[in-house]
């Protein structure tokens, strides 16, 4: 179906359209879609900032703990003399220049190494610092681990981690324009997301749309992808068929109230108004009043009949849809009709299982099954036999069949028999309203199943079979 | 019978009225489910006879509800055009004891009337149902008549069961349908009266008095005088 | 981002100045280019080649106001001097 480019939304004006885009579910998922990219990104960069600029940090203090280990084995082996002179080899092996030592005497006087003082704020034993040091004219950043040796002697290690520091600096400088790199991803990823979603939704908004607008024919394009998209098109258009079915329903008993009832209306009508043109008689006026009642009588059973194949064709009934065994209900209607059977010489047999679980309306599968006997009853000659069955087909749905030994229908008529009013021109004679079949379809779909004409076997007959499905 | 007819249309109104008149009783009759209301809560009635869909702001569910919930336990007949079942359920879930639907026939109407008027009282649930001859067990599910034990099928059972409790009055053959059956569906044949007749073949065959009788145009009764 | 750098700024001086003044490294001096040349020259290889030439470069370094390279020179020197031991 072609389909014309409506905007979904109309132009944006102002501050009422920002609005309406921060309240659209498009915007939210995008949103979502940003955050949930961002958080991704931020934790990534975490675990990668710990694994490089931590490392360094770590590697600094691993470094520094041996080496002050190392010294203090040295004192331990040779005391200030022999530390002294592992701090001079240390330091003149620097090649990299950025150790740091420190050691002093009792009286705080330097021992060894190339700090000019003790560093601030490293009076305790086993102090970590991070500190300012001046180094040939300009200040640097170092770490430093001290360790009180005993006898007033002490020991400062450390380490010029300027250049780790820069390192570090660079490090983030690309954090911080991956980040952005994120953020852009996400906006854009967001849009893009945004504007998928519109796009896919648009059809089925457009055929909201031009329903409202009243054209009912129209149908949401399912773009065949089996997605939810397609899923949530397939239930609109299912709501839309079983609109349309319902609007036919209303629509087939307005014609059949138009054009049937008005001939029994009419018959009567003509009876009652000759009757009082030719009033000689009491008798006869009597006669002509209580036919005329009868006449009222039968058009508002063809009345109810109509009503109540309408309630079941708009589904109205549901609520009393209540699980049931079918079971002792069919027994029930057999027994029922079966006095009608007997009074004729017909022979009505039953077959039923133990149990026939189904959800559904009682009253109204009672009288379709009702329908299904009568009728099978009034086209069978005296001497034949009916046979009413039920069964399960498979796990979830339930056959109940009528068959008959009457003279059966054609396959055209078969056809047609669910019509309204259709009687086949062999049954003009007999009684009936020609609804009773309408009825028993419009009970088989309420229940999500179907009626289906057969001919019997063997023949000649009918075999009438309601199919009833999962509701 | 005191009667409160509350029915908004004119000329069913005062068909009804004069049909119940000629059967005996004494009708009142309210235009509107306001006056209706008024005279069921101050007076004495025997049975309510009301329309479903009432002018004046009060219908027939309203009506009987406010009088329920006032422990009026009067009965109550709903007439209604309305005739879905869920519709019917409502007028009986609303505390109505019977349902017609419109059009009816007055015969159907009066039965109805007659049988929810007196309706058998309930603090002693009788075990023996008795008419002339004929005598139903309730709790051995025998019936015999004439001293002599007669083979009735456990629906046949119940169908002589509700005649036999209206007794001397007209019973139709929707309220057979309704009541033995609890169908509320036209059967489209005349299967009551086949049922009717079968029983009655058990019941009175061979025996010079006719106990069930057939009543034109309206239904069937059970009593004793011919 | 600039008001916290401008922060920082201010803040690491004055972390620094406090009450006493910073510490300095002192090996970033003539000084100590003189100790690391006596040092190599305690060593026994440090005749032979490159130690002999980067020792010397160091030197050179030092004295015409370089004493940071010269530093790095003259460690390398012993470094290498201790590898030939």
């Amino acid at each position: 179906m072609p389909v014309p480019p409506v905007p979904l939304d109309d132009a944006p004006a102002g501050w009422a359209a920002l609005m309406r885009f921060l309240r659209s579910a498009g915007f939210r998922f995008a949103l979502l879609f940003a955050v949930v990219f961002i958080g991704a990104s931020a934790l990534f960069a975490l675990v990668l900032w710990y694994a490089t600029a931590g490392s360094l940090d770590r590697q600094t203090a691993a470094a520094l703990r041996t080496d002050t280990l190392g010294l203090m084995e040295r004192w331990r082996e040779g005391g200030p003399g022999a530390l002294s002179e592992a701090v001079a080899e240390r330091l003149s092996g620097d090649v990299e220049n950025t150790a740091i030592y420190l050691l002093t005497g009792p009286e705080g006087q330097r021992l060894a190494g190339n700090l000019d003082r003790w560093p601030a704020g490293a009076e305790d034993d086993g102090a970590w610092i991070t500190g300012i040091v001046e180094r040939d004219g300009s200040r640097v950043e170092a770490r430093i681990f001290t360790r009180d040796l005993g006898e007033g002697y002490r020991l400062a290690v450390g380490r010029d981690v300027e250049e780790k520091q820069r390192l570090r600096a660079l490090l983030a400088e690309g954090f911080g324009w991956s980040a952005l790199g994120a953020v852009v991803f996400a906006m854009a990823g967001a849009a893009v997301l945004r504007r998928a979603l519109e796009n896919r939704l648009r059809p089925a908004a457009m055929t909201a749309r031009a329903i409202a607008a009243g054209d009912l024919s129209r149908r949401v394009p399912v773009a065949g992808r089996r997605d939810e998209f397609d899923r949530l098109g397939e239930g609109m258009n299912d709501m839309l068929d079983r609109i349309d079915r319902l609007m036919e329903a209303v629509r087939g008993v307005s014609d059949a109230i138009a054009h049937d009832l008005r001939t029994p209306i009419a018959r009567a009508r003509a009876k009652l108004e000759e009757a009082l043109a030719d009033s000689g008689d009491p008798d006869s006026l009597r006669a002509a009043m209580e036919q005329g009642i009868a006449d009222l009588d039968h058009i508002s059973r063809v009345f109810g009949a109509l009503l109540r194949i309408a309630e079941a064709e708009a589904g109205a009934r549901r609520a009393a849809f209540a699980p049931l065994d079918l079971v002792p209900m069919l027994a029930d209607v057999a027994e029922f009709y079966g006095a009608a059977a007997e009074a004729r010489g017909q022979a009505l047999s039953v077959d039923l299982p133990e149990r026939l679980e189904l959800v559904g309306d009682r009253d109204l599968l009672a009288q379709a099954a009702g329908n299904l006997l009568d009728n099978a009853l009034k086209f069978t000659p005296e001497g034949g036999q009916v046979r009413l069955t039920a069964r399960a087909i498979g796990r979830d749905r339930v056959e109940i069949a009528v068959e008959d030994s009457g003279p059966g229908l054609s396959p055209e008529d078969r056809a047609r028999a669910g019509e309204r009013f259709f009687r086949a021109d062999a049954s003009r004679a007999t009684p009936g309203s020609g609804l009773g079949l309408s009825l028993v379809q419009a009970v088989a779909r309420q229940h999500g199943g179907e009626l289906v004409l057969q001919e019997a076997s063997p023949p000649p007959g009918l075999r009438a079979a309601m199919l009833l499905g999962p509701g | 019978m005191r009667i409160l007819l509350v029915e908004d249309d004119a000329e069913v109104a005062r068909f009804v009225r004069k049909g119940l008149q000629e059967a005996g009783h004494i009708v009142e009759h309210a235009g509107n489910g306001r006056d209706g209301l008024f005279l069921a809560a101050s007076e004495q009635f025997d049975i309510l006879v009301l329309d479903r869909m009432l002018p004046g702001g009060v219908d027939g569910v309203r009506l009987v509800e406010t009088l329920r919930g006032q422990g009026n336990r009067t009965p109550v007949l709903f007439l209604s055009a309305l005739s879905a079942v869920d519709e019917r359920v409502k007028g009986l879930q609303a505390g109505g004891d019977d349902y017609l639907v419109k059009p009816f026939a007055f015969a159907e109407l009066l039965a109805r009337v007659e049988a929810l008027g007196r309706r058998p009282t309930m603090e002693a649930p009788a075990t023996k149902l008795k008419i002339a001859d004929l005598e139903m067990d309730l709790l051995s599910r025998t019936v015999t008549r004439g001293g002599r034990r007669l083979e009735i099928q456990p629906r046949e059972f119940r169908l002589l069961e509700h005649l036999l409790r209206h007794a001397g009055q007209v019973v139709t053959r929707t309220m057979l349908l309704e009541k033995v059956w609890d169908y509320h569906f036209d059967p489209q044949t005349n299967v009551i009266d086949v049922h009717v007749s079968r029983l009655r073949q058990k019941i009175d065959k061979g025996f010079d008095r006719p106990l069930i009788h057939t009543v034109r145009n309206a239904g069937y009764m059970i009593r004793a005088e011919a | 981002m600039r008001a916290l750098a401008f922060a920082f700024l201010l803040a690491a001086p004055a972390l620094a100045d406090g009450n006493e003044p910073v510490p300095r490294v002192t090996t970033d001096s003539r000084e100590y280019c003189a100790e690391l040349a006596e040092r190599l020259a305690a060593l026994p290889a440090s005749h032979g080649e490159p130690v002999r030439s980067m020792a010397e470069e160091g030197r050179r370094l030092c004295e015409t106001g370089h004493p940071r390279v010269g530093v790095a020179k003259l460690r390398r020197a012993i470094r290498a001097a201790r590898v030939a031991e």
